[in-house]
């Protein structure tokens, strides 16, 4: 996933895409004591962040039951080491099955005649690779930006080619602070 | 549900393979009638002659043997408004001439360009094409066949095939020569069991020439369709819009999916067949390899012009 500290630079300079400093993590909660004390070793860690990484954090828990952890931060290599703790400390619990994906959000500067809008890469724990989301509204993706956005950086970064792995992660969190 | 057969990706192949049965049957046809006339002892000069008028006969009517063979009608201006708009614009911007425009009514998006000279050259696209594109990614297609017209590529492989019947008709004659010691024109009383069998070697070692110029011809027009790629999108200015119309006609964009990565999730088994039937199985045994190839060429115009 550290390969994204220096791709993030190819898909500023090629894609006008810059990381706005919101990624997060997310995993399949389930019930039971072990995981109630991986919960908390990770809350014991979010608690600590500062002043080592400068990040903000939160938490939210969404219908499909899923746990997400929202970091957000001025430095990519701060958002890496936070969501890679985390992970590790899912792994080291022995629930690494339950990690689903990291997201990272980019937004584009460029206008090409249409809104300004978030976009995001996504990383799959089961793949281990990186795949674009574009979304562009209920259920709808650009589909040629994503292709851009591999044509970008897929050879920097491992790449998900196969497109029909490409799912989308609908209603992220990241941004309904509310 | 995921992992089945599509059915977008058999879709591609009605029209090429109309196309290519049609010019298949006549390289046979005229194959075995020159084999024929070899065996009944006319000189080998006058079936040189006899094969180059069959060959410029061939690319004479190349235009009205393609558009029979597919079914594509010419369409007026009064019948497909748009579409002559579209085309006029695209040639308008870069001097180029106007082709005559085709329609071929049929739901399998596909396109073709063909014609001896610029001027007289045809433009041909399927309605499923028109519908399943936007404007511009239709712009893209039709500023790639403008591109095989500007690069005559009709000509290019109408020559590749004169080579190819050429390479066969000498490895022909001078199996013809081996076997009959030299002897000029002695082929009428020397038929019998010997003349039966040396006919058959001679037909076979036809279709193996066949096969390999067949195979030729696909290597330069797989390379002349890169470059139509390269400068369709030079004429547009948006090779960005060709790769997506690409993606779309190949059915790669519909295999994006939809559904939820959570709601995916759940389905154990899922993650465990694409990870073994993932990229490599799709390489080995895709139907459309080349489509993923001129994409990514296409993007990376599209990185370095941006």
């Amino acid at each position: 996933m550290f390969s994204l500290s220096s791709a993030y630079v190819t898909l500023e300079v090629k894609m006008g895409l810059k990381v706005t400093g919101r990624c997060a993590l997310t995993f399949k909660t389930v019930s039971g004591t072990f995981f109630y004390e991986m919960e908390q070793d990770i809350r014991q860690f979010l608690g600590n962040l500062q002043p080592e990484f400068d990040l903000t954090w939160r938490t939210t828990t969404d219908s499909y039951g899923y746990m997400w952890i929202v970091f957000e931060g001025k430095r990519i290599e701060d958002l890496l080491a936070g969501l890679t703790t985390v992970s590790d400390i899912v792994e080291e619990r022995g629930f690494s099955d339950k990690l689903l994906a990291a997201v990272f959000e980019f937004s584009s500067d460029r206008e090409e005649g249409r809104k300004t809008r978030q976009q995001y890469l996504i990383y799959n724990y089961k793949r281990n690779k990186f795949y674009p989301f574009v979304p562009t509204g209920q259920k709808t993706i650009d589909a040629e930006q994503q292709m851009k956005i591999m044509a970008a950086v897929a050879e920097e970064i491992p790449f998900e080619r196969d497109m029909t792995l490409w799912y989308p992660l609908w209603d992220l969190p990241l941004r309904s602070l509310g | 549900m995921f992992t089945k057969k599509q059915p977008w990706q058999k879709r591609d192949t009605g029209l090429t393979a109309r196309m290519i049965v049609s010019f298949a049957v006549l390289t046979v046809l005229y194959i075995i009638f020159l084999s024929v006339l070899a065996y009944v002892g006319v000189s080998a000069i006058a079936i040189a002659v006899i094969a180059g008028i069959m060959i410029l006969a061939q690319w004479y009517f190349s235009d009205k043997i393609v558009l029979w063979s597919t079914g594509a009608k010419i369409v007026s201006r009064e019948q497909f408004p748009e579409l002559h708009d579209l085309v006029e614009r695209i040639v308008a911007r870069n001097n180029l001439s106007k082709p005559r425009i085709a329609v071929i009514n049929t739901r399998t998006p596909n396109s073709f360009a063909t014609g001896k000279t610029p001027k007289s050259s045809i433009v041909a696209v399927t309605t499923g094409l028109m519908d399943e594109l936007d404007a511009e990614e239709l712009e893209g297609v039709i500023a790639h066949e403008l591109a095989h017209i500007k690069n005559r590529d009709v000509l290019v492989l109408t020559l590749a095939s004169i080579f190819s019947v050429m390479a066969w008709y000498l490895m022909r004659f001078g199996m013809y020569g081996a076997m009959f010691g030299g002897g000029g024109g002695g082929g009428y009383g020397r038929r019998g069991n010997e003349g039966g069998a040396a006919m058959l070697l001679i037909l076979l070692i036809a279709v193996i020439t066949w096969i390999a110029s067949f195979l030729i011809i696909r290597a330069i027009s797989r390379y002349r369709e890169y470059v139509a790629d390269r400068d369709g999108a030079l004429i547009t200015g948006k090779p960005s819009k060709l790769a997506s119309a690409l993606l779309k006609i190949s059915g790669t964009m519909k295999r994006i999916p939809t559904r939820d990565l959570r709601e995916i999730e759940g389905m154990n088994a899922f993650f465990i067949i694409p990870a073994v039937s993932g990229s490599s199985f799709t390489n080995l045994f895709s139907t459309h390899p080349p489509v993923a190839q001129r994409v990514k060429k296409l993007m990376e115009m599209e990185a370095a012009m941006s």
